[in-house]
């Protein structure tokens, strides 16, 4: 990958810079041509990202999420080679950044909830999978039957109420079309709010929410001004949006918990040159959201699952409106949606899992690099000790 | 339960008698199919002979025509492998009434639904059927409605089917059934636990109730809806386990919370999750992956897949609380023994993470793994704080009568409670202070390598050990420091030898600590020790002996008796003085008490009373006697014995 090789050449200049250069004015500039770097780096990365999605990959597509998450993870080496790398410890235990690098740290364990919120999610739409393939399954036996109809609607009504179900909202869960048929007396199991595609692995804690934790995660979130806009407190400021941007679009893209009241807009300065790419794909990914919200449909803006909702619906109404044979046409229209269906599903099928294998490998490269800032304030400021 | 567990295993010997060896029946159903075929020519022929025939009115159960059914298919089967040899496919006719038949009876089965063993060999049949009539090539005899009708009466017959492996799997779990008559349920939990029962702790299954999940799951898969079955099981199951981590109070707390909570919520949650942890690895997961091998013991592809994607997502989860707690700053180094409870407990189950197999397992374990380094380095970090709180101690206030310092008995106490963790410190400091070294970028090996050095000794030195030194040798520069806020040089001494004493007599009283700091680390300190002892009384007794030297008192062979009354004068007022402040100072360590007495009286009694000997002759008068012989020796030796009593008020004195 490009982004990763460059980025390995970047640490080693950073690495041989910083010792050789001694004298305090050498340094500054070589730091300052260090953040210029940065800031192109993360520039072209987002600008990557944004043409990726004419290609095709759409926005929040499951492999555009996994670029996103690529375009993190380099992004984050690269953050932390500059914040650290050779640096003397009593330099980011100074103000403001005594202030701004435990306020990132804060932002680090927020984001780490998201990333298991976000892993949870992923989990749920490897269940829409499942759903789907069922309804390939069915609807891949030629000649299509009753039988098969009925096995394919069953599975698509379980689909397109866990697909609600997400929200969290909404706890008239799967269960009631999944358990059609059923019959005996009623179990008195309590089984309000579990719903049956839904696991204890897969949940967050009581109340949390996932909206509330990127508000929180954006709240002091600030452009660093006048004379610290040139010192390391851009690098954190940089960090720490590409950190809120790419948690958001987490969020926006797979069914995480309590999404009610998510974030459309956090400020980016515009006049920014790194902020450029990302601040149309912030605008493309709110205006996907918004437009959903109105529709009520919030199972996440994951284009993969948008097109399982789009053609759950349509084969939905095939399957009301089915009576054996079929007619010749609808069924040729049918045998599309089915085709692509089972080409999302392979989609999923390839991509989730490293999808949640990176989302993972986020997680632990984050609480990696929280540690090495926390040994780094810890040696450079005994006194002034962060409470996180 | 509706199922019946001994008729089905009886008819599926049955069924697979009648597919193995083929009885003379076959012949005759052979030609009975002819005769079906043949009567396709004549509609009115061929019902009459169905009628009469195939399936004559009394005996037309279900039974009868699978029978039919099974020969049916079997003559398929043979005909099928005719075909592979020789490459040419002869289309067969299909016996549309025996299908209708077998079709009317199936249905009126589902209209009163029981699965019994007649109901899954009915469905088996079904699944054959759907499974030929698929195969046909269309322009073939062209069944479509018969496909049709087969088709959706098996897809009833199979929901009907996945139904009852979801209520099996969720109705009859192991100490379900007491849940029925709720009311109890309090008494039986509380019964159940108190056997302390583990066995009955999973939540899984009895094994009529498992060999019936095993043969729906077969049938299921068999017929086509391995995923409906697999999600189904899967629903079920990680529901079942996230009941049992409940019943176990774990709970899953955002990394958000876990960061934010008191440490004494912490510490309940870390307990319970030792607990549970503990329990899903012994019990939990092993328990899950029987089942799952005896649910679906004729697909292991399926049941490895099944198991690791529930253990995983529970696993990762109970690792989670692991990274979040790890994470906590916790400052302060006595919940450090938390944190190593933990780092036990991780440690000793990641081997037995063997169950999991391919990759899923390989990452499992470097889940764990990673877990296991995060609290490594957490503890080494709270361990290490142990050295900044005894830097922090600057206080100026001196322990009055120079006792053991509040500071010493923390850390020492500390200490010996760290050393019943040995092993684990010991493995915790070789393989993750080397570790984060190693992989940090921001840190510069400044000091930490330095030390390996210092001690060119010849005890063999571990990480822990030497960090251990690095410790004693603090507190030491640290009592260094605080024996100089004392005026009094021979309390200072005292307070060193205080010191030094207990931390002797701790190390002492813990093997673990003394194998740690070696035998010469121990004989340094004693030797120290002995020196505090002779500073100790050369500062304060060898002036007061001086008073009884003979230097002076004999001028030309005369004793000059003023000046032997000044030196009397001057041993009792030293005497009384050094009795009064010492006997405030504070040697609580018995033996060390008597060792300082002891010495200090074989110095001070022999020679005062030699000094006695020799010089009392020289007063008079009683009177005079009295006034400057003020003490016997043995006034002198029950004196010393009231030194370091910590005694505040001196003892009456004439």
């Amino acid at each position: 990958m490009r982004a990763t090789d460059n980025q390995g050449s970047f640490l080693n200049r950073i690495s041989i810079r910083r010792n050789q250069v001694v004298s305090m004015d050498g340094n500054h500039e070589q730091e300052l041509e260090d953040l210029d770097l940065f800031q192109k780096h993360v520039a072209d990365r987002f600008s990557d990202l944004l043409s990726s999605t004419s290609d095709d990959d759409s926005v929040l597509s499951i492999a555009w999420l996994r670029k996103l998450l690529d375009a993190f993870l380099c992004c984050e080496a690269e953050f932390k080679a500059v914040l650290l790398m050779g640096r003397d410890p009593s330099q980011i235990s100074k103000p403001p950044l005594d202030r701004l690098v435990p306020e990132f740290l804060d932002r680090v364990v927020k984001a780490l909830d998201v990333c298991n919120a976000a892993a949870h999610g992923v989990e749920s739409v490897r269940h829409y999978q499942k759903l789907a393939e069922i309804v390939v399954a069915a609807f891949e036996q030629k000649p299509i039957g009753d039988g098969q109809v009925r096995r394919a609607k069953k599975a698509l009504n379980s689909l397109m109420l866990t697909l609600e179900d997400k929200e969290g909202s909404t706890h008239k869960s799967a269960e009631r079309t999944w358990s059609f048929g059923r019959r005996g007396a009623p179990s008195n199991k309590d089984r309000s709010t579990a719903g049956n595609f839904r696991s204890l692995s897969w949940t967050m804690s009581k109340g949390w929410s996932a909206a509330k934790q990127i508000q929180a995660m954006s709240a002091n979130l600030v452009a660093p001004r006048g004379g610290e806009s040139s010192g390391l407190a851009l690098p954190v400021y940089i960090m720490s949006t590409i950190m809120v941007f790419v948690m958001w679009a987490l969020v926006a893209a797979i069914p995480c918990q309590e999404r009610n009241g998510l974030l459309t807009h956090f400020p980016v300065p515009r006049q920014l040159g790194w902020a450029q790419s990302m601040i149309v794909l912030q605008d493309r990914i709110a205006e996907e959201w918004k437009k959903k919200k109105e529709k009520n449909k919030l199972a996440g803006l994951l284009e993969e699952t948008q097109r399982l909702e789009r053609l759950g619906l349509s084969l939905i109404e095939f399957s009301d409106s089915f009576q054996f044979p079929g007619e010749a046409e609808r069924l040729e229209e049918v045998a599309a949606q089915v085709s692509e269906l089972s080409e999302i599903c392979k989609k999923m099928e390839e991509g989730l899992v490293p999808l949640q294998q990176q989302i993972r490998e986020v997680f632990h490269r984050v609480v990696r690099s929280r540690t090495e800032i926390l040994d780094v304030l810890d040696q450079g400021g005994k006194m002034s000790a962060p409470t996180m | 339960m509706e199922l019946n567990q001994p008729k089905k295993s009886d008819s599926f010997g049955r069924k697979e008698g009648t597919d193995t060896k083929p009885t003379s029946n076959t012949e005759a159903l052979g030609e009975k199919i002819r005769e079906d075929v043949d009567g396709a020519e004549g509609k009115k022929n061929e019902e009459e002979q169905n009628q009469l025939e195939v399936v004559p009115d009394p005996h037309c159960d279900l039974e009868n025509v699978s029978d039919c059914i099974d020969k049916f298919l079997s003559s398929l089967s043979t005909k099928k492998d005719d075909d592979d040899k020789e490459n040419d496919v002869i289309p067969v006719d299909i016996p549309h009434e025996l299908l209708e038949k077998f079709s009317d009876l199936v249905e009126a089965k589902l209209s009163k639904p029981e699965v019994d063993s007649s109901f899954l060999a009915a469905v088996s049949r079904l699944s054959k059927l759907t499974k030929w009539l698929r195969d046909l090539k269309p322009e073939e005899s062209h069944p479509s409605l018969l496909i049709n009708r087969i088709g959706g009466i098996h897809e009833r017959a199979i929901s009907f089917l996945e139904e009852e492996f979801r209520l099996l799997l969720e109705d009859s779990r192991i100490g379900e059934s007491d849940e029925k008559g709720k009311q109890d349920h309090h008494v039986q939990t509380e019964l159940s636990e108190s056997i302390g029962d583990h066995e009955a702790d999973f939540p899984g299954y009895s094994d009529d109730v498992v060999s019936s999940l095993n043969n729906v799951a077969k049938e299921m898969i068999f017929g086509g809806y391995e995923s409906e079955c697999c999600q189904v099981y899967a629903v079920a199951r990680s529901n079942a386990f996230e009941e049992s981590l409940q019943k176990l109070g774990f709970e899953n707390h955002s990394i958000d919370d876990i960061h934010k909570m008191h440490w004494e919520a912490l510490e309940r949650e870390i307990a319970i999750w030792i607990e549970a942890f503990k329990k899903c690895t012994t019990v939990y997961f092993s328990g899950e992956k029987a089942l799952a091998e005896s649910v679906f013991s004729n697909h292991p592809s399926l049941s490895d897949s099944l198991f690791s994607n529930l253990t995983r997502g529970i696993l990762i989860q109970l690792l989670n609380f692991v990274e979040a707690v790890a994470m906590t700053k916790q400052r302060s180094a006595e919940k450090l023994f938390k944190f190593l409870d933990m780092y036990e407990t991780l440690r000793d189950v990641v081997p037995a993470m063997d169950l999991f197999k391919n990759e899923c397992g390989n990452e499992l374990k470097n889940e764990a793994t990673t877990a296991q380094c995060r609290l490594g380095e957490a503890a080494i970090l709270m361990f290490t704080d142990l050295e900044n709180s005894i830097k922090a101690d600057t206080g100026k206030t001196p322990v009055p009568g120079g006792a053991v310092h509040p500071l010493t008995r923390y850390t020492m106490n500390y200490l010996k409670y760290a050393c019943e963790y040995k092993d684990t410190l010991e493995q915790v400091f070789r393989e993750h202070s080397r570790l984060e070294r190693a992989d940090s970028t921001s840190r510069p090996s400044r000091d930490e390598t330095k030390s390996f050095d210092d001690h060119n000794e010849s005890e063999p030195q571990t990480p822990f050990s030497l960090q251990l030194m690095r410790v004693m040798e603090l507190l030491d520069s640290n009592l260094e420091t605080k024996a100089k806020i004392y005026k009094d040089v021979g309390l200072s001494n005292i307070f060193m030898m205080n010191n030094g004493r207990y931390i002797l007599q701790k190390i002492k009283g813990s093997t673990e600590i003394h194998d740690l700091m070696g035998d010469t680390w121990s004989r340094k300190r004693s030797s120290d020790l002995r020196q505090y002892h002779k500073n100790y009384q050369r500062e304060t007794w060898s002036k007061l002996v001086g008073c009884l030297s003979n230097e002076g008192l004999n001028v030309n062979g005369k004793v000059v008796r003023p000046v032997l009354k000044e030196r009397f004068k001057s041993f009792n007022q030293m005497f009384d003085e050094i009795h009064k402040t010492q006997s405030t100072w504070v040697v609580s360590d018995e033996q060390l008490q008597s060792e300082l007495r002891v010495s200090i009286s074989a110095v001070v009694i022999p020679a005062y009373r030699s000094f006695l000997g020799r010089f009392s002759q020289y007063f008079h008068t009683g009177r005079q006697t009295e006034k400057y012989v003020k003490y016997q020796p043995e006034d002198i030796e029950t004196s010393i014995d009231e030194l370091f009593d910590g005694n505040p008020t001196p003892r009456r004195r004439p």
